[in-house]
């Protein structure tokens, strides 16, 4: 997929169209192509554990993709993209429950509401960055928090909301296997969206903005325009995927949407890659799938006669959450350009296999 | 070549972690949640080793009937997304037929989907708006058909505390209206009874003072205690659990409020009063289970079952692990049911929970409340029993001051 970041030499680009193009070579496209005819298949073939992780991939993946056009490609920061997350969960079940508008129309207008309120809480943005734009971001986190255990008519409070699941024609997508073919869509849509957003006119100005705002400002372009765009759009990819998950689980509750739920999105687009969209796939990818993968290890160890005792059992919980820890440190320390760099050079070394340079 | 051979095996490793056989053995899978890491982990884990223990000692001891419980403990650490992947897993690999959950977060989570899967769910959280199974209240946002827990819900409780307390003022001969106040963080689980408890209170003729918001976690709350103080609240209703009451406690100690505090399920036991220290005094709390300590025929088995991770017997359970236990064994003799009735599946696993009335478990008696479940009211147990905790220089006693039955209204169900 298509980047903005500096080429090597030797890569030359002689027209609009090569330099615009989605995908770098055919090859790719292809390969993505039947990797998602793979995917569609993939109900048939792999149980409701597996269906499970790829939705958490698919509503988790959309957010993360937002908060990385705001932090990757904008270079401002957010604290509270899981506050956002939230509020679009709770305003596609407000809107279905209270005003009657079918699910399917509800997750995108669920996305405009929450681009609204990220809007409001981004402009701070056109006055002040770093830091102190990191601490203004963490009051949203706070404000919609508290919003949410307060708002009966909006959340249902303590309560929280119930959410339809969605249904077109009469059909209700309220199992896995059929709710996998949203997330897949939804998921594949937004990504293409997002990758055509930064080979637009706005993405451009967002890298400009991020690598160096003075410049881009004698440029011509707005400052406080494009910073406030891009939390719009960060927050409206935020909503949809907040939305998503509530009509997956058809239940909102307040208590999910804490901070560390934003420290988590913040984590998956370090580790996969800022500024990357495959990237912040990747990083979706390895996050949902690491705890799960040592609670496998934990299980492994359960299943052997001298592991099943509560001692080993209960240490190994706190092994499992330590190691999370350890993974991502380790990350940042070796890989601190985050896997899709790390997916670049695995590339290249196969690309110039056996002669690199 | 050396880096595909780890890329390779780290990959084996993984495929071999996330994949589980499947044993062909007369059983039948529960799952159980826990929260033995997370935030709720202070009683978490004592509740966690109450379901464990129980569930080894009926497979020790013939399983359901002949039936051996096959059982998986995840310490999801109160993260909703790792409950919602292991119960994926559970349901579509096991056949899972009951889960015995924990908190708010995981119980919440999984209402519709256990709803639709027929998975009875045995939960420790005790909102209210679970024991509307078919949404015959207007309040009900979601009906709960397929949730079941032991005890009387956070509302319910809360009423009895708030009646319990109407009681004590006319006996001390208190003048005017006593003032109540709800005290806890603005969260799901201490604003659960929230609503509910005031309306009541101000039908029993409480003067409810706006709730004090007190944070889940410990830090130093003397801006609150003396918000209290000067408010003069006779009646505190404590929503938190584990440090945050402990902070409260202490503070309040400090400032000096002269406050009656009455706390939820999960804010009273023998820990906290013994880290609390002087600050507990007269500190009110209802319980669903007798004590550890308490001589009661029930408490033979309990001690038995502790046994299984304590083979010493010598560890001194808290009542949240008592309460552990008893939701096992509701479960187990509903599964018992189940297996003379049609065999051992979701379905007939609730309909066993309707079977009996004014049921103990077999071997619990003194030590569970009499439930009765039926199929349009799962408030199991409508009973609340108030004790009364007291430091005395480190000699901790605990003394039940009264026993409170509470009508089963309509307005009241899943509120």
């Amino acid at each position: 997929m298509s980047s903005l970041t500096m080429r090597p030499c030797g890569d030359f680009r002689t027209s609009y169209k090569q330099d615009n193009t989605i995908f770098e070579t055919s090859t790719i496209r292809n390969i993505a192509i039947i990797a998602i005819a793979l995917l569609c298949a993939a109900p048939y073939l792999v149980d409701a554990y597996y269906l499970t992780l790829f939705i958490q991939i698919s509503y988790l993946g959309i957010a993360a993709l937002g908060l990385n056009i705001l932090v990757g490609y904008t270079g401002q920061i957010s604290l509270g993209h899981g506050a956002f997350f939230g509020f679009g969960a709770f305003a596609s079940a407000w809107m279905n429950v209270s005003f009657g508008i079918p699910v399917v129309f509800c997750i995108p207008l669920a996305g405009f509401l929450t681009m609204g309120v990220g809007m409001v809480f981004g402009l701070p943005a056109s006055r002040i960055k770093g830091l102190y734009l990191a601490i203004a971001t963490l009051a949203a986190q706070f404000i919609l928090e508290d919003f949410f255990a307060r708002a009966d008519w909006f959340s249902g409070g303590s309560a929280g909301s119930s959410a339809d699941p969605i249904s077109l024609f009469g059909f209700a997508f309220d199992t896995d296997e059929s709710f996998f073919y949203v997330a897949l869509f939804a998921l594949v849509f937004m990504y293409i969206w997002g990758c055509n957003l930064m080979r637009s006119r706005e993405g451009r100005a967002f890298i400009a903005v991020r690598d160096h705002y003075l410049s881009a400002e004698i440029m011509g372009i707005k400052l406080n325009k494009y910073r406030l765009l891009s939390f719009g759009v960060s927050s409206f990819y935020a909503g949809i995927g907040g939305a998503l998950y509530a009509h997956y689980l058809g239940y909102v509750s307040a208590e999910g949407f804490t901070l560390f739920m934003s420290i988590q999105f913040l984590a998956m687009i370090i580790i996969g890659g800022l500024g990357s969209v495959k990237g912040t796939l990747m990083g979706v990818v390895f996050m949902v799938f690491l705890p799960e993968v040592l609670e496998g290890g934990v299980g492994l160890m359960k299943m052997t006669e001298w592991g099943n005792i509560p001692m080993v059992v209960d240490g190994l919980a706190y092994i499992k959450e330590m190691a999370i820890g350890l993974v991502i440190i380790l990350f940042l320390i070796f890989e601190p350009e985050g896997m899709a760099h790390r997916w670049a050079q695995i590339k290249n070394y196969w690309k110039f296999y056996p002669f690199s340079y | 070549m050396q880096h595909i051979a780890k890329l390779s095996s780290l990959f084996v490793c993984c495929a071999l972690g996330m994949s589980t056989q499947v044993l062909a053995k007369d059983t039948v899978f529960v799952g159980h949640l826990a929260d033995m890491s997370g935030p709720t982990a202070f009683v978490g884990k004592n509740y966690a080793d109450g379901v464990r223990d129980s569930l080894a000692y009926i497979n020790a001891n013939g399983g359901i009937k002949g039936t051996t419980l096959e059982y998986e403990t995840i310490d999801y650490a109160y993260k909703v997304p790792q409950a919602i992947a292991s119960y994926k897993k559970w349901h579509s690999r096991k056949k899972m037929v009951a889960m015995q959950g924990w908190g708010t977060a995981d119980t919440e989570a999984l209402i519709s989907f256990v709803a639709k899967d027929k998975v009875p769910v045995f939960s420790a959280s005790y909102s209210g708006h679970l024991t509307d199974p078919t949404g015959k209240n207007p309040h009900t946002k979601k009906p709960a058909p397929y949730n079941f827990f032991y005890g009387a819900s956070y509302s319910d409780a809360c009423r009895g505390l708030v009646q319990w307390a109407a009681q004590d003022w006319q006996d001390k001969a208190g003048k005017g209206k006593p003032k109540f106040t709800h005290i806890g963080a603005n969260h799901p689980f201490p604003n659960a009874p929230k609503e509910a408890c005031a309306e009541y209170a101000t039908e029993l003729g409480f003067d409810v003072q706006p709730a004090v918001v007190v944070s889940m976690k410990p830090g130093d709350f003397k801006a609150q205690c003396l918000s209290l103080k000067s408010s003069g609240s006779n009646y505190g209703y404590i929503g938190n659990l584990g440090g945050s009451v402990l902070s409260l406690v202490k503070s309040c100690n400090t400032v000096g409020t002269d406050i009656q505090f009455m706390s939820n399920i999960w804010g009273g036991d023998k820990k906290i009063f013994s880290a609390a220290g002087e600050g507990i005094k007269d500190y009110v709390f209802p319980t669903m289970t007798p004590f550890w300590t308490d001589d009661v025929p029930g408490m033979k088995l309990v001690r038995e079952i502790s046994k299984q991770s304590d083979e010493s017997g010598t560890e001194e359970r808290v009542h949240h692990y008592i309460r552990g236990v008893c939701s096992t064994f509701f479960m187990k003799e509903a599964m018992e049911w189940a297996k003379d009735n049609g065999g051992i599946t979701g379905e007939n696993i609730k309909k066993g929970m309707y079977a009996h009335k004014n049921w103990v478990p077999k071997g619990l008696d003194g030590v569970c409340l009499a439930a009765n479940w039926t199929d349009e009211d799962h408030r199991g147990i409508n009973q609340v029993n108030i004790y009364k905790g007291n430091y005395n220089g480190g000699d901790i006693t605990v003394e039940k001051v009264s026993q409170v039955t509470l009508d089963r209204r309509d307005d009241w169900l899943g509120y």
